[in-house]
Parts: C-alpha cells; structure tokens; sequence
C-alpha cells in the first residue's frame, strides 16, 4: 500500500534518514521502532510532506507523493498525528476536530457531521470538553484529540508519532487500544512510531527497527519482540 | 455640557475609525500571524484610486467600491508576491532563528509602507488634496439645538458596527474562518489537516486591505489626503489594537472607541499638543496592568 525504497532525507548535513526501504501493510499495524535519533519521526514527516527527501521514493497506492505538499497528501488518504500531542490550544475541542474535516466540507458535505459524531464515540471524553479550549485539557486528551483531528478527514493510513510521549501507562493503553480496535474493525491501516518498543510490538502486526537513520531488522511483530539479542542490543532491555 | 457633547461625540466618530484600523491590523495577526505596518500605506493608495475616480467624474459610491475592491487586491498581492516568498524561505541563513522568522515580515512591511507613499507621492504628487464624505457633515438638530454629531458620523459609526459584527462572525462560524485562525496559530497542524495555508493567508491579507481601505475612506474627509496623512491614524490604530489585545476583533474595537474619546476629551478639555502624551500614557498603562490587552488571549503578542 506504502511503500518505501532507498528514502534518504537529509537536515543540512545531518542525515536522519540514510536509504529506508519498508511497506506499509493494508489494514495492518506496523510499527518503527529505534531509540531517541534513529530517524523515526522524520520517516512519518518525509511521507507527510513536511519534510523533502533528497532521493529515494514513495509510492503510495502505485502513485508517487514525494515533492506534494503536506495538505494534498492528507487529500489522498493519508493522515499524519505529529510528535508532541499536536493540538492547537487556542482553539476549543470541537474547532481542533472540525478543522481536520474542513478540506472535505464541499465534496463530503453529507459526511462531515457523521465523521465528528464518530470521533465523540471513539473518545467519550472529547465530547464532554468540546466546548472547552484544547490547552485546558489533560495531555492523554490532547493526544486523543490529535488523533481525531487526524482520524475525521477518513484517512486510509494514520502516521502516528510517538502517541505514548509524556503519558501515564494507564493512558497509553487506553489510546492504543482505541486505534487497535479502529483497525480491526474498520480496515485502517496504521503506521506506528514508537520509542516504547514493547507497547508498539504487543498491538503491532508488523515491525521495523530503525538505527541512525537505517532499517536493522523488518519482520512480524512476535518475532521481533521475541528477539532477546536484537532488543538487548538495539532497546536495551 | 456642550463641550462635553461634542468631545463624545467626536470622539465617537474618530474610535469609529481607528477601530477600523485596529479591526484590519487583528485580522492579518490572526489570519497570517504578522503585524502588518503597511496597512495604512495601503489604504491611503487605494483612498488616493477613489480620489482620482471622483476627480474625473465618476460616482462617489463607484469610487468607493472600486477603492475597497483595490484595497483587498493589493492586499493579496503583497502577500502572493512579498510575504509568501519571505515566510518559505525556511532553509536561508537570515530565518534560522524564530525570533527573526517573526521579525522579516514586520521589518518587510515597513519597508512596503515606504515603497507606497513613495509610488503614491510619484503618481499623483505630494501635495495634498480635499476628498468628499458621502454625508453631510452638518450636525443633527435636536429641539432647535444642533448637536456636535453629524449624520457623517452616524454613517461611519455604523459602518464599523456591521464590519465588526460580519468580522466576529466570520473567524467564529465559517470554515474558511476556522482555517485562518488554525493558519496563524499552528501552520504545520493546519497543513496536516488538509487547509492550504497559503491561500488562507491571501485571503486574510486581501479582507484586511478591504477593512483598512474602508477605513482611509472614512477618515479622509476630515482631514486631507497626502501619501503621508495616515502615518498618525496607523500609530493610534496600532496603539488601539493593542489595547485590545491584537488577536480579537471585539477588543480592537474597545480600543479603537477608548483611544477615540482620549484623544478627543484632550482635544477639548486640554490642548491637542497633549494627545500623543495622552495616548503613550493608555498604552503604557495597558501594558503594565494587563499586557495581553483587555481581550487578548493569554499568548497572543509574541512580536
């Protein structure tokens, strides 16, 4: 469905990412792992636009998306959660959802209201707050906010970026097991950035470990996490 | 009393005004996150298009509209043509840093607001020149008395009611709304979530033009139309904008309305010399009790 061949991006000097090749499944889960600098969130930035790669490619659906801007890319089916519960505070619950509908209010008119109603579902607490600024909330609320805001524009690929960061265990479990059962049951296909390895390979189908910028190890899930020498060396646990 | 009258209401009809201004510098700090020092070099270049209309016969009402249709183009035009090119060149040397990512388009406008009166002074000379009001600019009479509020007034004053009131309902209820406000806070959240920010900052830029076009137009009749007479109306509406606290409309025109009735009751009540004394003192009172305005959010001025 996603595919990766060779992708190289590059901060001046610096490169994050040093020639990835990887897939991501249809209606799977899969996972990137690494410790802190493996070049995890530029990969999910480089797919989303933000960022530019300076060779390699992405084929998404048979199609390459490397040089479109980041708000066609979500046009096409592919939804980006960045790094750091990215919310915007200054806006209340309900204008952070609508906002990521906004693009398909004229083609998807029909689809707009149902899509938020979905979100208030998935996330019964968003609906409570949603006339409350996105700042006031909680940072597992902001996560799942950002995670709606991603998930009304109906992507077919969620990029998901370290949606453990900052967050009690309790919480953690709560959001990825919301996005587990999203997958299950509706056909998304996710792919998860995580520093918590074992959180990640428990929901995951598939895994990828990433070190300085390149892939070590692209096997399922289970065998990565029963890997002791690979997580010794890699994760260090 | 009478004094007292005619301070009101000049002062009414003036904070009419500036709130306009204030009005049109909030809506490019909420829509393209810059505070835009251009804006009354702009709107003094469209008043002078609806002068030379007037001038050669045309409608005062064709005159007008055509200056406000001016006013939003040139607006998008410096945006399409300055600030987009300024604000992407993410990877130049000169915008590594933040504070000078904030700083280049503040510096740029200024320098756009030197180009304008320079074009202006080239085109139509230095010199200045009367424009009309579309009002009379007689008093209304009330039992036999003629009351200092002129129905120019009246005409302005309500102007700057449905502007404000479309304002408010537009960055609160419309979706194009809710993506320039997402467009000024977070650009890259706005861009994930499918808003094509450079044309949401284009159209922020052109609505400001228009508002700050209104605003030259109302303004001129009362004194004349040089390409610098609007130096002063831009200081005070900035002045009011903060007061306000820069990101909300309502706020803005508080200030507009506040800095109008200073600047008035010191007119008749002391001297004008002590006008700008007046107005540095409400500035400097405003930022020491509450530097987020009076209906600022809390991290709204970052310049």
């Amino acid at each position: 469905m996603l595919k990766i061949e060779n992708l190289v991006t590059r901060f001046g000097s610096v490169v994050a990412i040093d020639g990835i090749s990887m897939q991501a499944q249809e209606s799977k889960i899969t996972t990137v792992i690494g410790a802190n600098g493996a070049g995890k969130s530029t990969l999910l930035r480089t797919i989303s636009g933000l960022e530019h790669p300076s060779s390699g490619s992405i084929t998404w659906k048979g199609q390459s998306i490397i040089g479109k801007r980041p708000e066609d890319i979500v046009r096409l089916g592919i939804a980006h959660v960045p790094e750091g519960h990215a919310v915007i505070s200054e806006l209340s619950v309900e204008e952070n959802i609508s906002m990521g509908s906004l693009f398909r209010r004229r083609k998807f008119k029909s689809d707009i209201t149902p899509a938020i109603d979905e979100m208030y579902a998935l996330f019964p607490r968003l609906k409570e707050r949603r006339k409350q600024l996105a700042g006031t909330l909680s940072g597992g609320e902001r996560q799942m906010l950002a995670i709606s805001r991603a998930l009304v524009s109906r992507p077919q690929l969620l990029l998901l970026d370290e949606p453990s960061l900052g967050l009690a265990p309790l919480v953690v479990e709560q959001i990825i097991d919301s996005v587990n059962i999203l997958c299950r049951s509706t056909g998304l296909s996710v792919l998860l950035v995580e520093q918590n390895a074992n959180t990640a390979l428990g929901v995951a189908d598939h895994g990828v470990l990433l070190a300085l910028g390149k892939v070590v190890a692209d096997r399922p899930a289970s065998e990565l996490k029963a890997d002791a020498k690979l997580r010794a060396a890699y994760l260090g646990y | 009393m009478n004094t007292f009258l005619a301070a009101l209401s000049l002062g009414t009809s003036r904070g009419a005004i500036f709130a306009l201004v204030a009005l049109g510098l909030v809506i490019v700090w909420r829509g393209a996150g810059i505070v835009n020092f251009a804006q009354m070099g702009q709107a003094m270049f469209s008043t002078y298009i609806a002068s030379t209309l007037i001038t050669n016969g045309y409608s005062y009402w064709l005159a007008f509209f055509t200056a406000l249709l001016s006013g939003a183009v040139l607006g998008a035009l410096l945006d399409i043509f300055i600030m987009r090119p300024l604000s992407n060149k993410k990877q130049s040397e000169l915008l590594s840093s933040e504070s000078m990512r904030a700083a280049v388009p503040v510096i740029a406008s200024l320098g756009i607001l030197g180009a304008l009166q320079a074009l202006a002074g080239i085109i139509w000379a230095a010199e200045e020149r009367g424009f009309p009001a579309p009002a009379k600019e007689e008093g209304f009479t009330l039992a036999g008395t003629v009351l200092p509020f002129t129905s120019f007034d009246l005409f302005v004053v309500s102007i700057v009611t449905v502007t404000l009131i479309l304002t408010t309902l537009f960055f609160t209820k419309t979706g194009i709304g809710l993506a320039m406000r997402a467009t000024a806070l977070n650009q890259e959240v706005a861009k994930l979530s499918g808003i094509r920010t450079n044309r949401t900052r284009t159209i922020s830029w052109a609505i400001s033009g228009a508002a700050s076009s209104l605003a030259g137009l109302l303004i001129t009749p009362t004194s004349n139309l040089s390409p610098n007479t609007l130096d002063l109306v831009l200081i005070v509406g900035f002045t009011a904008a903060v007061v306000g606290g820069l990101d909300s409309p309502v706020g803005a025109v508080l200030g507009g309305f506040t800095l109008g009735m200073v600047i008035s009751f010191v007119t008749f009540y002391d001297t004008p010399e002590d006008v700008f004394l007046a107005i540095l003192a409400v500035l400097l009172a405003v930022l020491i009790i509450r530097p987020r305005g009076i209906l600022g959010s809390k991290d709204a001025r970052r310049v």
